[in-house]
């Protein structure tokens, strides 16, 4: 690959006519006249971004066939021209010399990296008649789906016409579940992403465990640092001086796994010193007498041994609250499954913003508009009388049909053969190694598969293990389904369009799937000719203009935020139940859980244990940058972060190579220790994502260590069914030792 | 005539990098190098009384700046804007400008074998745009823009405000990148990352880093030649001679 013609290279160059060429692939985009270096050759196409999933509005240059730098556009209505550490190395993943070039089948004992290059043919045939044989052994639904990102929405169609109803994303029951189902309970919607937390223009800020900064989404942090710098308190309850935490007007570190109860002393000063939105909540919620009557005993006194947070202290925050409700965002975090009673603390965190009568209003959360749809209309979908067999809406009530699915549930069934046997599994942009807790489960679920399809962009250790691996077009090469984006002050449409054809021999994720659905019978399910076609259906209700939106990649609508700006068509206020903020949650009760969240004390460590906690570097997604040329450079491998008192424990000192052993005997590959103030001296914390184990990766090879081979053990919410991960202990091996 | 400034806002950056990685899209850095990095300083207190800030480092533009002098060849100039700036054609990749900066802002862009460093992204300056840094930031930290003009949020922050150069007693040399924050992160950066007092390399190393260039290029001309012309004989024979 000749990634050496550069842009000041090719600027240099004499020849204008080539340029041009490349720069439309696959689309019949109007470009827009080029501005930023007022050179004729360069094009930009207007697409959005998937180094994460916050999807920020980007100009591909373009110039000679070859994107030659990302930008930020300016024209986005959400992230108005800004791009992250990883958006602006974009073309590092587009450029990576490890892609998966050529569809491949597997040529040796799974695991060992041997492959055959194969045709799209013979691929897509070998595909098609394993789906078909494994459909007459043992019916549809003994084939899993494990699906991420939006490009997976055409091979979600494509497992539910084939018949399974066995499909399951970690963006739930291994992230975000916990948090919707509670806000959902509460308030009748999920919070969503991008979530609509109004910190722009909140006067107080409440971060429980989001590390936002570490964690960056750009418009996010664009409104958490104006907000500050208008003058909003923060508030952040982490037991890690995280970079927001050092921006705060209260750090409070607090014992891992003790928020409930600290949330509950919240709402008991709130309620015990009539201090609450009281207007606000005789007109729009029911439960508050429950409520009250709930947190009475729950005082600051009570929590502070709990929480190892002072009485005074959790008493001076809410006062702060109280100050200026109902300005207050209470973020409602986003990756949040951390200890198994989840639901209930996502439900505390809603309540404190109902009793703050936060909800609809400017400075809280503010409420999404609609978006009219065009739809696509669809043969039925084949009906499944076997049921999910994850666990999905009966042994987990509230992990409904309309959730993400619980993807240890796929793994488990796979494992037990239980209701029925699963016997292929297909993953797209999904590391279910890295995403799905218990890898030692998921290992040997994939052990016992008959056929394993993987479509992914790049080699990552999954793809050793499959039958049969499809390389995927990057982002930057391919269309995926437009984003409806609903929960912004102007919600909004966007598009992903190609800014280069697809390199070596990838396909995009679109094409794959209805290539497949053709030799599988169901080309009836994919009745468009093309992206375009695709396209123009989906935005027909909302009249836009084509080529303005593919111009200017996102179109924004009037958005109604707030409670006062609500119409007859936005529906109803609080679609619950009982169309109020339901503080005490009726659905809870008839499904016999607490309909008012309690505090129960978590595991503590063994003697000689610290808990496990991990999160996010702002220049990494998940395990998916690690090998980026530029990003890796940033960040090539992770630390652990052990407070001063207990590295002394250990004999460890800062810089030291250490090795993790967790209270199953797991031991981490060798990382490096970062002794620090920075930390509560009961917890270690480590940046998730690292310590690859795919050879075919070469800059993330044995790079750092692996959190997600530490948690062997997980607390699971019984209420809708997502792996708490915060459970597991380890204490500090010296790395020669192992 | 304009004369650039930067401020860096401390309290609004979240050292996540972002202008890092614009910078060295938009200029072809090669790994191993930087124009702008962002570094956490260290941690001062204890748990739980601590404070931590970040410090974006790039080329100040000095007023005074130890490179231009150090420079040997005038390759490293200073424009009327202000603005420090490389002629690559007359840059010898001696080095001499890198040690001279008090700021380690400068490099030798090993693909090019020549001094590099940032110039306030002066070529898309003078179309009207912002600096890729400026321009990526999410946390709105970089601000950039003319203290001749008393309208900009530079000229405020300068001189209105607290915003504040990275000096010391013993160097100061005018840096025209400027920090606004807390005093105590302000503080904890200058003990960080102070400047150092520029490193002179003597005359006579600059020019033999030079010459040996030159020696090598030498050798290789002639051996080059002497290949070339043992292979043009070889294909053409004597014939050549003949003419």
């Amino acid at each position: 690959m000749d990634s050496k013609i550069t842009r000041r290279g090719f600027l240099k160059t004499t020849s204008l006519a080539a340029a041009v060429t490349g720069a439309t692939a696959g689309s019949s985009a109007e470009l827009r006249p080029p501005a930023w270096r007022g050179d004729t050759r360069v094009q930009q196409i207007a697409t959005n971004c998937e180094m994460c999933f916050w999807r920020c509005g980007v100009m591909a240059e373009v110039a000679d066939g070859k994107v030659v730098k990302l930008q930020g556009n300016p024209d986005h209505p959400l992230t108005k021209g800004q791009l992250c550490a990883r958006g602006n190395a974009g073309t590092q993943l587009l450029y990576d010399p490890d892609r998966l070039k050529y569809p491949m089948i597997r040529a040796g004992e799974r695991g060992s990296g041997r492959f055959k290059r194969v045709s799209w043919d013979q691929a897509l045939d070998l595909f098609a008649s394993r789906l078909t044989e494994l459909k007459k052994k043992y019916g549809p639904e003994s084939v899993a789906f494990f699906p991420h990102g939006v490009g997976a929405g055409f091979f979600g169609t494509l497992m539910r016409a084939f018949g399974t109803p066995n499909s399951a994303e970690p963006a739930f029951a291994q992230c975000r579940g916990p948090r919707d189902v509670g806000y959902q309970l509460t308030f009748g919607r999920p919070v969503n992403s991008p979530e609509p937390v109004d910190l722009e223009e909140a006067k107080a800020i409440v971060l429980i465990g989001s590390h936002i900064g570490e964690n960056v989404f750009t418009s996010q942090v664009t409104n958490f640092i104006t907000g500050l710098q208008r003058g909003a308190k923060l508030i952040v309850v982490d037991p890690r001086f995280s970079t927001a935490a050092s921006k705060a007007d209260y750090w409070l570190p607090i014992k891992p796994g003790t928020d409930i109860a600290l949330l509950l002393a919240w709402m008991n000063v709130l309620i015990a010193e009539s201090l609450y939105d009281k207007q606000y909540i005789e007109q729009y919620a029911t439960g508050m007498k429950e409520l009250e009557a709930h947190v009475q005993g729950f005082t600051p006194e009570w929590a502070e041994p709990i929480t190892e947070i002072s009485a005074s202290r959790i008493r001076e925050t809410a006062h702060v609250m109280a100050d200026v409700m109902p300005a207050v965002a209470v973020h409602p975090g986003r990756h949040v499954t951390w200890y198994g009673d989840d639901t209930q603390r996502a439900r505390a965190m809603a309540i404190l913003t109902g009793l703050l009568g936060a909800y609809g209003r400017k400075g809280g959360m503010f409420l999404p508009t609609k978006l009219k749809q065009g739809r696509i209309p669809l043969p039925p979908f084949p009906d499944s009388e076997r049921g999910r067999v994850d666990g999905g809406g009966t042994t987990y009530p509230l992990a409904t049909e309309e959730s993400q699915g619980l993807t240890q549930g796929l793994v488990q069934a796979t494992l037990s053969a239980k209701p029925y046997p699963i016997k292929g599994w297909i993953i797209y942009g999904q590391n279910v190694l890295e995403s799905i807790p218990q890898r030692q489960n998921t290992l040997q679920a994939i052990e016992q598969l008959e056929f394993l399809a993987v479509v992914d962009v790049l080699p990552v250790e999954q793809t050793q293990y499959a039958d049969l691996v499809l390389p995927e077009a990057t982002y930057l090469e391919r269309y995926d389904p437009p984003a409806f984006v609903t929960t912004a002050k102007r919600p909004y449409v966007a598009i992903r369009q190609p800014a280069i054809e697809p390199m070596y021999e990838s396909k995009p994720g679109w094409w794959i799937a209805k290539q497949m659905a053709s030799r599988l019978g169901l080309a009836g399910y994919f009745p468009w000719r093309d992206p375009d076609d695709h396209l123009a259906r989906l935005l027909a209700p909302l009249s836009v203009n084509m080529t303005e939106l593919k111009s200017l990649g996102a179109v924004s609508f009037e958005g109604h935020p707030y409670i006062e700006d609500r119409t007859e068509q936005d529906g109803p206020l609080f679609p619950t139940q009982s169309g109020k903020i339901e503080l005490s949650s009726s659905v809870l009760q008839d499904l016999h859980f607490d309909p008012l969240p309690r505090f129960t004390a978590p595991d503590s460590p063994p003697p000689g244990f610290m808990r496990l906690i991990y999160g996010r570097a702002p220049m990494h997604s998940f395990a998916r940058t690690e090998n980026n040329s530029w990003l890796n450079e940033l960040m090539a491998e992770n630390q652990v972060w052990i407070h001063t008192s207990s590295a002394a424990k250990y004999d460890v000192r800062n810089g030291y190579k250490v090795v993790l052993e967790n209270q199953d005997g797991v031991r981490s590959a060798p990382l490096i220790a970062r002794v620090t103030e920075e930390i509560r001296s009961d917890c270690v914390y480590m940046v998730h994502g690292f310590g690859s184990r795919s050879k075919a990766l070469s800059k993330a090879y044995k790079k750092g260590a692996s959190d997600a081979e530490l948690i062997t053990r997980v607390a699971v919410d019984p209420i809708m069914g997502a792996t708490g991960m915060r459970v597991n202990f380890v204490r500090v091996l010296a790395a020669d030792r192992s | 005539m304009p004369r650039y400034a930067m401020v860096i806002d401390q309290e609004r950056c979240v050292g996540c990098q972002s202008c890092t990685v614009a910078c060295k899209s938009e200029w072809d850095v090669p790994n191993g190098s930087a124009r702008t990095k962002v570094r956490q300083t260290g941690t001062v207190g204890q748990f739980p009384q601590l404070s931590k800030a970040f410090y974006v480092s790039q080329c100040n533009q000095c007023d005074h700046p130890t490179c231009v002098p150090a420079c040997p060849t005038g390759a490293t100039y200073q424009d009327a804007n202000g603005l420090v700036r490389i002629h690559r054609d007359l840059c010898i990749g001696c080095g001499a400008c890198v040690a001279a900066c008090p700021y380690g802002a400068r490099y030798i862009n090993s693909s090019l074998g020549k001094a590099d460093k940032c110039d306030f992204c002066a070529s898309r300056v003078e179309k009207g745009l912002q600096p890729a840094c400026v321009a990526t930031c999410p946390a709105h930290a970089k601000i950039f823009g003319d203290l001749e003009d008393r309208s900009s949020d530079v000229f405020r922050m300068v001189y209105r405000e607290s915003a504040r150069r990275m000096e010391t007693t013993t160097i100061a040399i005018g840096p025209n990148v400027y920090y606004r924050g807390k005093p105590e992160h302000a503080e904890l950066v200058l003990v960080s990352f102070a400047p150092v007092p520029p490193r002179t390399i003597a005359p006579a190393a600059i020019w033999s880093s030079v010459l040996n260039k030159f020696i090598y290029l030498a050798v290789g001309a002639t051996f080059l030649g002497q290949a070339v012309a043992f292979f043009h004989q070889l294909s053409t024979g004597e014939k050549q001679f003949d003419e």
